[in-house]
């Protein structure tokens, strides 16, 4: 086991530096310049090159990414070019928001979608199914901007049960939770269905019938347990989006974290704060990638045999 | 166990509810998408900062919205005749937040501090500063600097404690932010708000404010909302008391709940059709000047913003001196004309309504930027240069990437962008030759115009003088048909009159500390 998790982590170090190159190329090659940012009425040529020089953006782009690299391997990400402060530090304070929320959703949409796929599948082609598979569908095409808008008119706006925004108390976490967790749902529900449906045609399942076990207890005992290896796969790239899940919704809901971070930065063009976001976001994709391969081969040891 | 579930309800309970407790005594205003994200309260060094720095900071000067300057840390100033010498009469009396006093001495420490900042322009023209007595301070200029007032005037010019600031460093502004201004900072997050506690020993308001102080709003959140919608959800639930900036969208739907009122003050901003002078068919004046009188701003105004704000007929805001131009040069609605110019300058009208010269549509690119407001301005733009036979195809642009095609200079052709500025040097950042491309995305370069700029920008000596000599310019550049003038929006605010209570007047040019100190809240 402790061989396949370094093979894994060691696969992660060229994806790492891929990742890495990408991100600093796009933000460098999308049209726009900080600076322009800084310069106030009345600024002259000269300023502008003086600016240019100071945060090093007049260096070529490769000699640019290795400065980048250099700094990120003792752990610095570079000072904000707008915000003026290290990077390292706008992401440490906005992290622990973004990981709340990204948790919480992630508990909710598992809890949820665990439950109405088990619940469709119980129900199969029935009405049930079909309304559970009906409503979830809206919630995964429903731009999660929009309904978290909805979601304020409905619990803030008409029934006064909720704060519209901000992270002033427990309580305003609620509705960005829910916008950001039923856009998970609809994904953990589907795998959870087809992955049941698929068990419970199984050898095995057919003879625990014929030993006279009751429906519930196959189903709930055997088939659902053997039905979480998918939902395992799923779960650990939804970690992965535990940050990158909520990037407009933290917008939407005036919340502080990385979404918000990165927004605010990329209209400002403040390329170390995106460079740094978006790392974070990829490097809890790998990491979130990592751990359901891990999860997923503890579970069935055919995995990490196959690997070898 | 029955015990601890009611405590940890309780618990949960009243996490929910102390924000409305403790806001029965307190307001909270939120700033909206322009000014999110100001990274701190450091006037000197910060080029961006939000509406809470004036309730932090004080300046020497205030402007009021007909441009009349008027003292707040300052009691009286006076020019040498030739311009070089500006002295300045202190209040007595004014304390920073930390208790430091606030003297000439604080001057002489302040003005050399904006060296090598991005905002050093401001003083420039100041050669040193000359402590006369406590209260009394001396600017020896480098050359005649007859904006020196404005500057002076500016949000970037707060002045902060000296002790504080050496002390603090690069920290000064984030974890501390120490002036003389009607409240204290008490926590900034960045981003996210800022809570201020009044200053009670704030006793020195300037003659813009009914109250001089202490103000009466005793604990202060100014937050920052970055979506309209949830700034205005926000306001229709009593979430926050007071928006400072309301997009003209939403005018409307507020005008129509029973509890808010909304104020409006003379605006900042000019947007505009800046033409590109150096690509076809816009090198022609004539096709320039035809697609200029093609804007009916009157139809504009009406239309899309209820007739809030004001239209615009030259670059300026009109509570400007230099915006007031010989109405010959003023540009607006005249079809007629425009389509005379056009046949003049050879393009006919062809079958299909679109004209044409030598074989080839008079089709254009117009640009935009996101946000609602700005695609609706272009689409009613286009649709009025349709009517006299051009076709204009839109682009959508974020506002980093529109600046970046403009520096390709022969790209664009038309756009549709705005401007907020109180001073009419900012002719000189949107066509000075210095700038082809971006800032000046007409492309003028024309040496009438560049000898109009040196004057107005270096040769003036007095303020009557400058405006002047400012007027000539702005007429020269509109005599151009650099651009088409759209519409000058009036800056609104608005407010929960549940919970606030605002001054019937606003004075200053922006809502800032000189209004803020009299708003009191309702019992």
């Amino acid at each position: 086991m402790l061989d396949y998790i370094l093979r894994r982590l060691l696969f992660l170090v060229p994806v790492f530096f891929a990742v890495s190159f990408i991100i600093f190329m796009i933000i460098h090659l999308v049209p726009g310049d900080p600076i322009d940012h800084i310069l106030q009425v009345g600024s002259t040529a000269e300023q502008r090159a003086a600016f240019t020089a100071r945060y090093g953006l007049d260096k070529p782009l490769l000699a640019q990414y290795g400065i980048w690299l250099t700094k990120l391997a003792a752990g610095d990400l570079g000072e904000a070019i707008i915000l003026r402060q290290p990077v390292t530090d706008l992401i440490l304070q906005n992290l622990p928001h973004s990981l709340t929320l990204g948790s919480l959703a992630l508990v909710f949409s598992t809890f949820v979608g665990i439950a109405a796929g088990a619940i469709a599948a119980l129900n199969r082609n029935g009405w049930t199914d079909r309304s559970v598979m009906t409503v979830i569908l809206f919630g995964s095409t429903v731009p999660s901007f929009w309904l978290g808008l909805l979601l304020i008119l409905l619990f803030a706006v008409q029934l006064e049960w909720l704060p519209v925004s901000g992270a002033r108390s427990a309580a305003s976490l609620v509705l960005p939770v829910l916008t950001v967790g039923l856009g998970g749902v609809a994904l953990i529900a589907r795998v959870t269905r087809a992955a049941m449906l698929d068990i419970a045609r199984r050898d095995f399942i057919l003879m625990l019938h014929a030993k006279g076990l009751s429906p519930w207890r196959i189903h709930l005992r055997h088939v659902l347990r053997h039905a979480m290896l998918p939902v395992v796969t799923i779960l650990g790239l939804r970690i992965g989006w535990i940050l990158g899940g909520a990037v407009t919704i933290e917008y939407v809901f005036a919340r502080p974290g990385l979404g918000s971070l990165l927004i605010t930065s990329l209209g400002q063009r403040d390329y170390p704060v995106v460079q740094g976001c978006l790392l974070m976001l990829a490097i809890a994709v790998m990491l979130g990638t990592l751990l359901g391969d891990i999860v997923q081969a503890a579970m069935d040891p055919r995995i990490r045999e196959g690997a070898r | 166990m029955r015990h601890q579930i009611k405590a940890a309800l309780l618990s949960a309970t009243m996490l929910v509810a102390l924000p409305a407790a403790v806001r029965a005594q307190d307001a909270i205003f939120a700033v909206t998408a322009r000014e999110v994200g100001a990274p701190s309260y450091n006037p000197i060094t910060a080029t961006k900062l939000n509406s809470a720095n004036s309730l932090i900071f004080d300046r020497l000067l205030l402007q009021d919205a007909d441009q009349s300057f008027h003292g707040l840390l300052a009691t009286s100033w006076e020019s040498s005749p030739d311009g070089m010498q500006w002295t300045f009469k202190l209040k007595p009396g004014v304390k920073f937040h930390n208790g430091e006093p606030f003297n000439a001495r604080v001057i002489e420490w302040w003005v050399p501090k904006f060296a090598g900042t991005e905002n050093a322009y401001t003083v420039e023209a100041i050669q040193r500063v000359e402590v006369i007595d406590d209260l009394t301070v001396r600017f020896h200029m480098k050359q005649p600097d007859p904006n020196l007032l404005f500057n002076l005037a500016s949000s970037f010019m707060g002045i902060p404690a000296p002790k504080a600031y050496d002390a603090l460093g690069d920290k000064f502004g984030v974890a501390e932010a120490i002036g003389t201004g009607p409240f204290k900072m008490e926590k900034f997050t960045v981003g996210q708000q800022t809570v201020l506690v009044r200053n009670d020993d704030y006793k020195w308001g300037s003659d813009l404010s009914q109250n001089k102080g202490p103000a009466k709003i005793k604990r202060l959140t100014v937050r920052e909302i970055a979506e309209d919608s949830t700034a205005f959800l926000e306001l229709k639930t009593g979430g926050i008391d007071m928006v400072y900036t309301v997009p003209t969208d939403f005018l409307p739907r507020l005008q129509a709940e029973k509890n808010i009122k909304v104020m409006t003050i003379p605006g900042t901003e000019i947007v505009y059709m800046p033409i590109n002078t150096s690509v076809a068919p816009f090198t022609d004046i004539k096709v320039r000047e035809a697609v200029a009188l093609a804007v009916n701003q009157k139809e504009i105004l009406n239309t899309l913003y209820g007739g809030a704000g004001a239209e615009a007929h030259g670059f300026l805001i009109s509570s400007l001196e230099e915006a007031k131009v010989d109405p010959k040069y003023q540009i607006g609605y005249n079809p007629d004309r425009a389509r005379a110019l056009l046949d003049e300058a050879g393009w006919k009208v062809g079958p299909n309504g679109i004209r044409a010269k030598d074989g080839a549509p008079l089709q254009v690119k117009l640009w935009t930027q996101n946000g609602t407001e700005f695609k609706r301005v272009t689409e009613v733009v286009q649709a009025q240069l349709k009517a006299i036979g051009v076709q204009a195809d839109i682009t959508v642009f974020d506002a980093s990437t529109i600046n970046a095609q403009y520096k390709k200079r022969t790209e664009h052709q038309l756009a549709v962008r705005g401007y907020s500025w109180t001073n009419a040097d900012i002719l000189d950042w949107f066509f000075s030759a210095k700038r082809l491309g971006y800032p000046n995305v007409s492309m003028l370069d024309d040496p009438q115009a560049e000898a109009l700029n040196d004057i107005a920008m270096n040769k003036s000596k007095t303020w009557d003088e400058r405006v002047k000599n400012f007027r000539a310019y702005h007429e020269y550049i509109l005599s151009r048909f650099a651009f088409a003038p759209i519409y000058e929006p009036a800056n609104s605010f608005a407010f929960n009159t549940k919970k606030l209570t605002f001054p019937t007047a606003i004075r200053g040019t922006r809502l800032t500390s000189q209004s803020i100190i009299d708003v009191a809240v309702n019992n």
